[in-house]
């Protein structure tokens, strides 16, 4: 991972920086709020850890260019013990997380594991279901004979699939894979039936079953109702 | 003489028997107001030279029985489709049409070849007017039938134009896109067949 630190007390920086790059990851520090953002727009990094308190600009306010600009990187806020406003505000502002001062070394590199996990695993681009495997990076579905996938088609059977076995109102669903956009219960069919048809086409044996409406849950093998 | 000896004559005549026959299938599908079955109907004698080629290739001595018997394409229709299941209402007619019977069925629709070749092959033991080489009339042929959608087709044509083209630069790669084109088109056939069935999902008769 690559990682940008904003802090201006330079003990600290350097402390940080000196253990993270141990653990393996490239690191980059600067010492202020200016600085972080001429950087974010360099680098491509995978966390920044912006301390509030800084010199020409606050971690707040550099937050804010940040993600105004369209900048949507895992963001890591260092508040000052009790500060519960900068916290919320840091949150609100778009931060993902936050750490209070003083904080343990320990505690900030198993928050930093955490992320890498959630990256990399939890967000794998090929899922095995069944006989079923499903790469939503070229958005294609394979058994005995493959098909391609629309993006929402690939949402849909990756969410059913995380959560197999799980009964899954249209409501959930259409919140989950449409997330911002205008979609309802019929989009959600016409979805679910497209999937139906294209697993029947590469002869799956595994099933989505529901009716029209919902709930709907994704199967393994053909059950009988 | 060709390969095909005194069956040089017939075999168009056997050609256009076929698909005369496949086209009042269709006649009769339409005066029932159903859909049509097929958007197109196309068929060739395979030419004296390939089959002669094709018979070397099998290691079959190169005579009409070869051409007429071991190699069972002389003759060939390709109907294509709109929809996949325009395919299979052609299946069902062409499995109850009383002038012929199906002796191999190899379905590369639900078993698209590696490469991302999809196409339904039928091989028919036609009953025609003309007497066949066992010296029987009505006489027997057989009669090499390729059903597919327009998408498949127009896949087919792209596929064929590589095969032939010996100096591509990257076939690799050309041959990795074609397939994924392939499940593209796959992929639109099947969302056209669902939205087809969502349309007629009240309709008597349409069925899956």
């Amino acid at each position: 991972m690559r990682i940008l630190v904003a802090e201006d007390e330079q003990q600290l920086a350097h402390v940080l920086a000196t253990a993270m790059r141990t653990k393996g990851y490239q690191v980059d520090v600067v010492g202020d709020g200016q600085a972080a953002v001429d950087r974010a727009q360099e680098n491509p990094y995978d966390v920044i850890i912006l301390d509030i308190m800084m010199p020409v600009k606050t971690g707040l306010e550099a937050l804010k260019e940040i993600r105004a600009s369209g900048d949507s990187t895992y963001v890591m806020m260092l508040t000052a013990m009790g500060e519960e406003d900068d916290r919320v505000n840091g949150l609100d502002a778009g931060a993902d997380d936050y750490l209070t001062k003083p904080f343990s070394l320990k505690e900030l590199l198993a928050r930093l594991r955490s992320r890498e996990r959630r990256s990399e695993e939890f967000n794998r681009d090929v899922i095995q279901f069944g006989d079923l495997t499903l790469n939503s990076n070229d958005q294609s579905l394979e058994s005995h004979n493959s098909i391609s996938l629309t993006r929402k088609e690939s949402r849909l059977l990756q969410y059913l699939i995380l959560n197999a076995g799980k009964s899954l109102t249209a409501e959930e669903l259409v919140n989950h894979v449409w997330s911002d956009e205008e979609a309802d219960a019929e989009d959600v069919w016409i979805n679910i039936s497209y999937l139906r048809q294209k697993l029947q086409s590469i002869r799956s044996a595994v099933t989505i079953v529901g009716e029209k409406g919902g709930p709907f849950s994704i199967e393994q093998a053909v059950t009988s109702k | 003489m060709s390969i095909y000896g005194s069956y040089d004559q017939v075999l168009p005549k056997i050609l256009e028997t076929t698909r005369m026959r496949i086209q009042q299938l269709n006649d009769q599908v339409v005066a029932a107001d159903q859909p049509k079955l097929y958007e197109h109907l196309i068929g060739r004698v395979k030419e004296p030279a390939s089959m002669e080629e094709k018979c070397r290739r099998k290691g079959y001595p190169v005579t009409t029985e070869s051409a007429l018997r071991r190699c069972r394409d002389a003759v060939g229709l390709r109907i294509v489709c709109n929809f996949i299941d325009d395919i299979d209402r052609c299946l069902t007619q062409l499995r109850q049409a009383d002038w012929c019977t199906i002796v191999k069925e190899k379905d590369y629709i639900t078993n698209a070849k590696p490469n991302g070749y999809r196409s339904y092959h039928l091989i028919l033991d036609e009953e025609t007017p003309y007497t066949d080489i066992e010296g029987q009339n009505p006489g027997h042929f057989f009669v090499e039938i390729q059903l597919r959608t327009i998408a498949m087709d127009s896949w087919a044509s792209l596929e064929h134009e590589m095969k032939y083209k010996h100096d591509i630069k990257d076939p690799e790669r050309i041959s990795r896109e074609l397939k994924h084109c392939a499940d593209q088109l796959a992929s639109c056939d099947v969302q056209m067949q669902t939205i087809r069935q969502l349309i007629h999902e009240d309709d008597e008769g349409m069925g899956q």
